[in-house]
């Protein structure tokens, strides 16, 4: 049995450094690579733009916006890693797809050399949650994944609900008239 | 476990958690590390607390003194670090202990009935009797057990 010094992970290979940036949802930092996200705005920018969903089918989505003539959803980053709900001051666009997401603040760009494979001891949510594990100023933090805020399914069915109430809008749209 | 391995005279690591100790087989146990910093995110995986950097590696800790001794091991001292397996692949894993560590050579007997699946047998060391931990069924069946009992819920 030895008793180890402490080092950081090493990466099994080269890896040219990836843009990243760091965020903070409910005072807990994350990751996620500059290139998943197409814009940053305040969430004061998006008032006029936010759709609220009457009936909400996810506790984590609560509003919708239109980008480029398609739905994005808004995900409470608090709710998606079921964390205390803080007072989100900003929204990440995903570019990929179709998902913005409430975090509290930016914290830092920065650059990762290498994205660790999560141990499989973790079984959960977390390994759709995440790509993988970063080491960054001593500290390890998770590399979020864009595609893992909203599954197949749960795109399907805000989808559905959202044709639905473009529907009756309509409808209650023509009756007025 | 295998038959091979109650062969007389195999070597234990007993390791202190909670007031009680339990046995490691030796072989699975790669080092006894200081308690250095635990990093912990959202997840939903019960009893993993988190990770430690150990030797260019992230491990995770598996907390499973709440299973052993019923209460979280937020006093440990070290880090006992033994591989696990994880589908086809063994993973170093971390458990927090809250005492010294020795390393023995003992007899190991069938645990008999009545004893919790993850005891794969049975040490007499002096008037103590020393449950022998199966780690990958401690932490296979503690897991679902617990993921039975609660929803998942992420922990920070």
């Amino acid at each position: 049995m030895r008793f180890a010094s402490h080092d950081a992970p090493k990466p099994r290979r080269a890896h040219r450094s990836e843009p990243v940036i760091l965020f903070a949802v409910s005072n807990l930092s994350f990751v996620i690579a500059a290139e998943d996200v197409q814009e940053i705005r305040s969430t004061d920018s998006l008032a006029g733009a936010a759709v609220e969903i009457a009936e909400p089918l996810l506790e984590k989505v609560h509003h919708t916006m239109e980008r480029a003539h398609r739905t994005y959803y808004i995900v409470n980053g608090c709710a998606h890693f079921s964390l205390r709900i803080a007072r989100p001051t900003l929204v990440l666009i995903m570019r990929q797809v179709r998902v913005a997401v409430l975090v509290d603040r930016i914290e830092r760009m920065s650059e990762i050399s290498a994205v660790y494979a999560l141990p499989r001891a973790f079984t959960g949510a977390e390994r759709r949650w995440y790509r993988g594990l970063a080491y960054l100023d001593d500290h390890v933090i998770p590399v979020v994944s864009p595609t893992g805020f909203l599954t197949v399914e749960e795109f399907k069915s805000l989808d559905e609900q959202s044709s639905r109430d473009a529907v009756r809008q309509d409808l209650e749209g023509a009756v007025r008239t | 476990m295998s038959t091979r391995e109650f062969a007389a005279g195999a070597s234990f690591v007993l390791l202190q958690v909670g007031n009680r100790r339990f046995g490691l087989p030796a072989e699975i146990v790669s080092e006894l590390a200081p308690p250095v910093r635990l990093h912990t995110f959202p997840h939903t995986t019960p009893l993993v607390a988190g990770v430690i950097v150990r030797r260019g590696r992230i491990v995770p800790v598996f907390d499973v003194s709440s299973i052993l001794s019923g209460k979280s091991s937020f006093n440990h001292r070290f880090y006992l670090i033994a591989q696990r397996r994880a589908g086809n692949t063994a993973e170093a894993s971390a458990i927090p202990l809250s005492g010294e560590c020795e390393l023995t050579t003992a007899e190991m007997r069938q645990p008999g009935d009545g004893r919790a699946a993850y005891v794969a047998g049975l040490l007499q060391i002096g008037d103590e009797t020393i449950e022998v931990l199966d780690f990958e069924k401690l932490v296979n069946s503690s897991a679902r057990q617990a993921s039975e009992s609660a929803p998942a819920e992420a922990r920070p």
